[in-house]
């Protein structure tokens, strides 16, 4: 699986993603946007919470914040700059280009997808339990505080690059490892002659 | 009405232990997520961890010629200047590794030779990563962001996930003992 042919597909794969990556990602975050937008909203009443994604960020705008005062952005390039990874990743068969490759590619991407969709709930979420003082306080107890700036920490330091890998684990293998106590083929007894 | 057809086909032994390998891998890395993540970790093993990276960047980076000044976890080349935090460290890709080879059948000196010689690798290459950082930091800064953030973190995470691939693909077939074996023949 990882000889020099694998190795120069991965390469050529991982640049192509990049350059993929850097074209298309201002339109990619305008289809995560409205979709964490409406879970965020699902979860408030009144539903005032309205994210926007222009480029580079998420600017995160309420109904009820006065117009004129400062609105947060997230940055958008940690979120979903593992796309990188789980195409590189696909590149690693020696016919990435075959037809059922290419549908569990994008099966992989939508996963990937509600990946992004969740943990940008998850970030909004936790800006808004752990950064504004007061209202933090009086709006999430301490158990929701952990849970969404958790949440979000886990996925910054391990899930983000974990959760291409696990995808690609799930559909971009063609032959999984074999386990070595499972793997061996057990001899055939010959039959005693009488 | 037969029922039958609504019944999924039984998995293979080989998708059920794909399937066990990420459950396992899954949890594990929450573990160990939930290990460095905790203050005491953090602060007497994570920070003198990166502290040490640092001291090292600095070392490569004034061999190369640059004027590094390292302070902590700070590095400071010129009027430009990085602090190496958790994400930067290798770390995260240690743990991706270390939850990977945990998760794989292997026995458990395999599983510790190809940790420590992954995390070495690991740390070799996100050395690079942060010297050439810092050196495109100072000569190159529009280049900066996207090479921190995609590029560079990219590449790591995937040289440990090759590592990884690398390390299974040539894991030892351990026999099963035939009957014989078994009665200590």
């Amino acid at each position: 699986m990882l000889d020099r042919g694998a190795a120069i597909r991965l390469i050529v794969g991982f640049v192509l993603a990049l350059a993929f990556w850097f074209l298309f990602s201002t339109i990619y975050e305008g289809a995560v946007a409205p979709a964490a937008e409406f879970l965020i909203r699902l979860g408030e009443s009144p539903a005032v919470t309205r994210l926007e994604a222009p480029g580079k960020e998420f600017l995160l705008r309420r109904s009820d914040i006065p117009p004129g005062a400062k609105q947060p952005g997230l940055p958008s390039a940690d979120l979903h700059f593992n796309f990188v990874l789980l195409a590189a990743l696909f590149a690693l068969h020696p016919k990435p280009w075959r037809t059922d490759r290419v549908v569990k590619l994008i099966l992989a991407m939508l996963c990937l997808y509600a990946v992004h969709v969740v943990f940008l709930v998850f970030e909004v979420e936790s800006l808004y339990a752990t950064r504004f003082a007061e209202w933090s306080m009086a709006h999430y107890g301490t158990v929701a505080r952990n849970f969404w700036a958790g949440g979000f920490h886990f996925y910054q330091i391990a899930g983000r690059f974990a959760a291409p890998f696990a995808i690609w684990w799930l559909f971009g293998r063609d032959t999984p490892a074999e386990a070595p106590q499972t793997a061996a083929v057990r001899p055939k007894r010959r039959k005693r002659k009488n | 009405m037969n029922w039958k057809i609504f019944r999924r086909p039984a998995a293979n032994p080989a998708q059920r232990r794909s399937v066990g390998f990420l459950a396992r891998f899954m949890v594990l890395l929450v573990v160990f997520y939930l290990i460095v993540a905790s203050r005491p970790v953090n602060d007497y093993v994570i920070v003198p961890f990166t502290t040490g990276i640092a001291a090292a960047s600095g070392v490569v980076l004034r061999a190369i010629g640059e004027p590094a000044i390292v302070a902590g976890t700070e590095i400071r080349s010129g009027t430009f200047g990085v602090n190496i935090e958790n994400g930067c460290n290798g770390v995260e890709t240690a743990l991706l590794l270390a939850a990977a080879v945990l998760a794989f059948p292997a026995g458990w000196r395999q599983r510790l030779f190809g940790f420590l010689l992954g995390f070495a690798a690991i740390q070799v290459v996100n050395l690079i990563r942060v010297v050439s950082l810092v050196w495109i930091g100072r000569h190159r800064p529009a280049l900066f962001d996207s090479s921190h953030t995609v590029i560079w973190q990219s590449a790591v995470v995937l040289f440990g996930v090759l590592l990884f691939l690398l390390w299974a693909s040539r894991q030892t077939r351990r026999p099963v003992p035939t009957p014989e074996e078994k009665a200590g023949r």
